[in-house]
């Protein structure tokens, strides 16, 4: 695989590690929880996380992508890894991009737009009562073949959290 | 350290990254300009960060990406400095990372190590500082982010003023 693919690869690695540990453990009725009107339920998130990634993939296939709102929160993640798995085949295999679409673009735009939702999905946890903890993010095992919802328990969790919920335990 | 080096002498990956850290640029920017008063200090609840604290931890994420890179890893905590020095040392620190990426200097980390750890987690809080201006009634508008100038360099407050933002 060329550099920059490889390197883009590993961005949806890392954005499906990140995004399980947002919702790894997370409350039942995390999906609906809305912190204010007009701001994106988890679910929500998920599916323009989806939409986002599904968009991208129009820039190898054609076509456009609208996903439409599933039935649960389950769902809405399955579609999410399916998109990261399809969009990473892409990668893998070569394949060209159309429309004048370029790696860098695929960065700047889609890719990164759905890491700064992974951001979002970790806040509403605080905002939920149940916050990630923290760890240490460059030793996490980041594996560019694992973009399915099974990820890695961290490697390094950090041992002090000043913002743990009450009976942490570290 | 000669900093002088075009993109065409790194390689693909790093090129990429150095690509990362200016998309960090303009979105981060684009997260700290016109922030409502008194933003810095907005806080949902007694548990969450402020945005002063966030931007500061991107500093210090910049400045451990930086420290990782050359080969001389450090943690710092940093204390929220005055939000217009905190947006300064923000581009500071990614103009400093840049400049590392840019030279011909080795790195002692590999780019998706990089990339993982300090970069994506920048990303990840300038997402957070997004949704935080929506919760305190200053929304940014929305963007078609793959449309926008972003190059390789362009990493301080002169961000391309052509957007195709929406409402």
């Amino acid at each position: 695989m060329e550099d920059k693919r490889k390197l883009l690869n590993h961005f949806l690695a890392a954005l499906a590690y990140r995004t399980q540990k947002a919702l790894r453990e997370a409350p039942d009725d995390f999906g609906s929880f809305r912190i204010l009107e007009g701001v994106r339920t988890p679910a929500e998130l998920v599916r323009h996380m989806a939409s986002v990634l599904g968009y991208a993939r129009t820039f190898f296939v054609g076509g456009h992508y609208w996903p439409e709102p599933l039935a649960s929160f389950e769902e809405e993640i399955e579609r999410f890894h399916e998109m990261l798995g399809l969009l990473a085949q892409h990668l893998r295999n070569g394949d060209a991009l159309r429309e004048g679409m370029t790696e860098e673009r695929l960065l700047q735009g889609p890719f990164s737009d759905a890491m700064t939702h992974a951001g979002q999905l970790a806040l509403l946890r605080r905002f939920a009562g149940a916050p990630v903890p923290p760890e240490n993010f460059i030793v996490a095992k980041i594996q560019e073949e694992r973009l399915g919802p099974d990820q890695p328990k961290p490697v390094c969790p950090d041992k002090i959290w000043p913002e743990a919920p009450k009976g942490w335990k570290g | 350290m000669n900093t002088n080096l075009t993109d065409k002498n790194l390689t693909g990956k790093r090129s990429l990254l150095r690509h990362t850290v200016a998309t960090l640029a303009y979105r981060g920017g684009k997260a700290v300009t016109n922030a409502p008063e008194g933003f810095e200090e907005f806080r949902v609840n007694e548990s969450t960060r402020t945005p002063g604290q966030i931007l500061a931890h991107i500093g210090d994420l910049l400045d451990w990406g930086l420290s990782i890179a050359s080969g001389q890893q450090k943690w710092h905590d940093s204390k929220p400095l005055a939000w217009n020095d905190e947006v300064a040392r923000f581009y500071a620190a990614l103009a400093a990372f840049d400049a590392f990426l840019a030279s011909d200097e080795p790195l002692h980390a590999p780019e998706e190590k990089l990339f993982q750890g300090p970069v994506a987690d920048a990303l990840t809080h300038v997402g957070q500082l997004a949704m935080l201006r929506r919760i305190a009634g200053g929304p940014m508008k929305g963007e078609n982010y793959f449309r926008a100038e972003i190059e390789a360099g362009r990493v301080g407050a002169d961000q391309s003023g052509k957007r195709v933002e929406f409402d």
